[in-house]
């Protein structure tokens, strides 16, 4: 069974004024363990799916099951606890909550879910050391590079081993070192974990390392192709 | 950790939060001071009052309404006994009051004739320092007139004044009594028509008959905090014939002033608590916005919103408190001393002063009440000001919010 099943999504803006359509009907299925890129230029329409797919927007027509759970039936509650405990976020700007340290951005997940203080500080550090950060636990998100960053949001979306991991653009703000690192240590998670991955990038070294491309254009896929790798 | 994001939040922009509760601090200070300095001196004003006319007034039952000499009363023992027994009373102060006619040479007047414990009228109101002409009470068939009074009967100490009046139970009342002494007292009322006797006269001048005559007692208790309860106690003993009038129906006009007075002040400081609501409010309305993409991911990867309206909550309450917290620690020991060591009131307000029998100095009030309504006001406030906050958190939309 497919982790993620997308039926004729659409999603349009601005229904009352001047209407864009961002999606127009998009039919996918992401299977478990997964590494996968959606991609296409900007405009495209990759960013909203996305959305759609992390329970941050609903589709205007259409359905999003996730294991079975259509989307579109929870309430705005429940939608936020359905992604605190199945979805991992990587976001283009990092986003690290700045006033906490490493370790604690790591943790506040495992605090949303009353993981006791204990066994988070544990798992936690755990996903540090495996994301090579850990001496940096008690740097806040100001102190680090931005590369340093991302692998803390990296730690931060899998320490409470969602069921799959959505990051928009995670390589954009990185130098190609930290992008090479970063795209080394999420293939490495998705082996490690088996932990679903789903991006939406242009970025070419991104796409080299996906084992499936989604193509996005005018919010359509036109294209999914899958590789060995 | 929510109390630590909210606390540490507020120190991402240290400056900001500073001038939010600096807004905080000068309004509470200045209030504080400000209220302290005028509740003293009103406390002080009604001090006086209660000091005059004792925490509880004993009449028979309908003196207070019609205050005519026919609702006097016989003193008797079960009315001694009943205030002998009770702990909380720390002095009795009978008084006879009625109306008469004063008469010297060709000019007579209206006049209240006043019996009283000379010894503890003294201790009481400190009359004898009042004396400006004469002496005090110190023997009988003498009496203090007020300087009006002298002034307009065109008598002087140790003259005789004739009365010529109603007594009790429809008798004449008549004497003819030396001036020992003519006072002065702030009010002019009182010096054109008050007459001073010591009160076995008095008795003797209302109803010669009967000794033991009078229209009430004073009661002054040991603690204010007592009233309500010896109230209740002397109502109980001494039953229905007898009215028990607490201070604050005896002295309503004067306290009426006290709230008009308070209500002036509070006018002011209601200008000051606008400038702290404003200053409060822009800080929080700053934080909002600026954390706005904070709030998003915290939404995003799974914070309900509810915990964090509490965290917007915490945050706009904090900055109260560090306004309030400094605003005590500041204002606290200048009001304490300023409490013990109240400003000297000199030259003619002084003189006032000593005439309405108020020790001339301002002093400040370190009521407790001062300190919680002030406090309470600001966190009232601050509850308003975190509305802002969380509606915002409760409307926002979470992919709006990553665009800014």
């Amino acid at each position: 069974m497919s982790i993620i099943q997308a039926k004729n999504i659409y999603k349009v803006y601005n229904e009352t004024h001047v209407p864009v359509h961002a999606l127009n009907g998009v039919d996918l299925e992401i299977e478990k363990g997964e590494f996968t890129a959606i991609v296409g230029p900007s405009g495209s329409g990759k960013t909203t799916l996305l959305n759609i797919i992390g329970g941050l927007d609903l589709p205007t027509e259409g359905d999003i099951f996730i294991e079975g759970t259509n989307l579109k039936t929870l309430s705005s509650r429940q939608l936020i606890d359905f992604r605190l405990h199945n979805i991992g976020f990587v976001f283009q700007a990092y986003n690290l909550i700045p006033v906490l340290t490493a370790l604690e951005n790591t943790e506040f997940i495992l605090e949303l879910q009353g993981v006791s203080k204990k066994e988070r500080e544990k798992r936690a550090m755990e996903i540090l050391k495996t994301v090579d950060i850990a001496d940096k636990r008690d740097h806040k998100p100001g102190q680090l590079s931005g590369g340093q960053q991302q692998r803390v949001a990296v730690a931060r979306a899998l320490v409470s081993q969602p069921k799959y991991i959505i990051a928009d653009e995670p390589t954009a703000n990185l130098d190609s070192k930290s992008t090479e690192e970063l795209l080394t240590l999420m293939k490495k998670m998705n082996e490690k974990f088996q932990t679903t991955f789903v991006f939406a990038t242009h970025d070419q070294r991104v796409m080299d390392k996906a084992r499936r491309i989604i193509t996005i254009e005018d919010g359509k896929a036109v294209k999914d192709e899958t590789f060995e790798r | 950790m929510l109390l630590a994001i909210a606390w540490r939040n507020l120190w991402r922009n240290g400056r900001r939060t500073v001038i939010g509760a600096a807004a905080v601090f000068m309004a509470l200070v200045l209030s504080l001071l400000m209220l302290s300095m005028k509740y003293g001196s009103l406390e002080q004003m009604v001090s006086a009052g209660v000091n005059q006319v004792g925490d509880l007034q004993v009449h028979s039952a309908g003196y207070f309404e019609n205050k005519s000499i026919d609702h006097a009363f016989f003193d008797n023992k079960n009315v001694d006994v009943t205030f002998k027994k009770i702990p909380e009373i720390k002095r009795v102060v009978p008084h006879l009051e009625t109306f008469s006619l004063a008469s010297y040479g060709k000019q007579t007047k209206g006049i209240m004739v006043s019996g009283i414990d000379p010894k503890l009228e003294d201790i009481q109101s400190g009359l004898s320092k009042k004396i400006i002409k004469g002496h005090y009470l110190e023997k009988g068939d003498e009496v203090l007139i007020g300087d009006n009074m002298a002034e307009f009967l065109k008598i002087n100490v140790g003259d005789s004044i004739v009365l010529l009046g109603q007594g009790y139970r429809g008798i004449t009342a008549y004497g003819i009594y030396k001036v020992a002494g003519i006072f002065h007292l702030p009010s002019l009322q009182m010096n054109s028509s008050l007459l001073y006797m010591n009160m076995q006269d008095a008795q003797s001048f209302v109803y010669p008959y009967q000794k033991g005559l009078l229209t009430g007692f004073s009661i002054y208790l040991k603690k204010t905090s007592q009233l309500k309860a010896v109230q209740k106690q002397v109502g109980k003993d001494l039953g229905k014939d007898y009215e028990i009038i607490p201070w604050q129906t005896i002295l309503s006009n004067l306290l009426e002033t006290v709230a008009t007075s308070k209500a002036g002040t509070q006018v002011f400081v209601l200008i000051l608590y606008v400038v702290a609501a404003f200053g409060i409010f822009s800080t929080i309305l700053m934080m909002t916005m600026e954390k706005r993409k904070q709030y998003a991911v915290m939404v995003s990867i799974g914070m309900n919103r509810g915990r964090l309206v509490w965290m917007s909550i915490l945050e706009t309450f904090m900055v109260s408190i560090i306004g309030v917290v400094t605003s005590l620690a500041v204002a606290s020991p200048i009001l304490f001393y300023m409490h013990y060591h109240p400003i000297p009131v000199t030259g003619n307000l002084a003189e006032m002063y000593l005439q309405y029998n108020i020790e001339p100095v301002m002093p400040f009030s370190v009521s407790p009440y001062l300190f919680i309504s002030q406090t309470s006001i600001i966190l009232i406030l601050s509850f308003l000001s975190a509305l802002y906050p969380v509606i915002y958190v409760l409307k926002f939309n979470v992919l709006n919010a990553f665009r800014h």
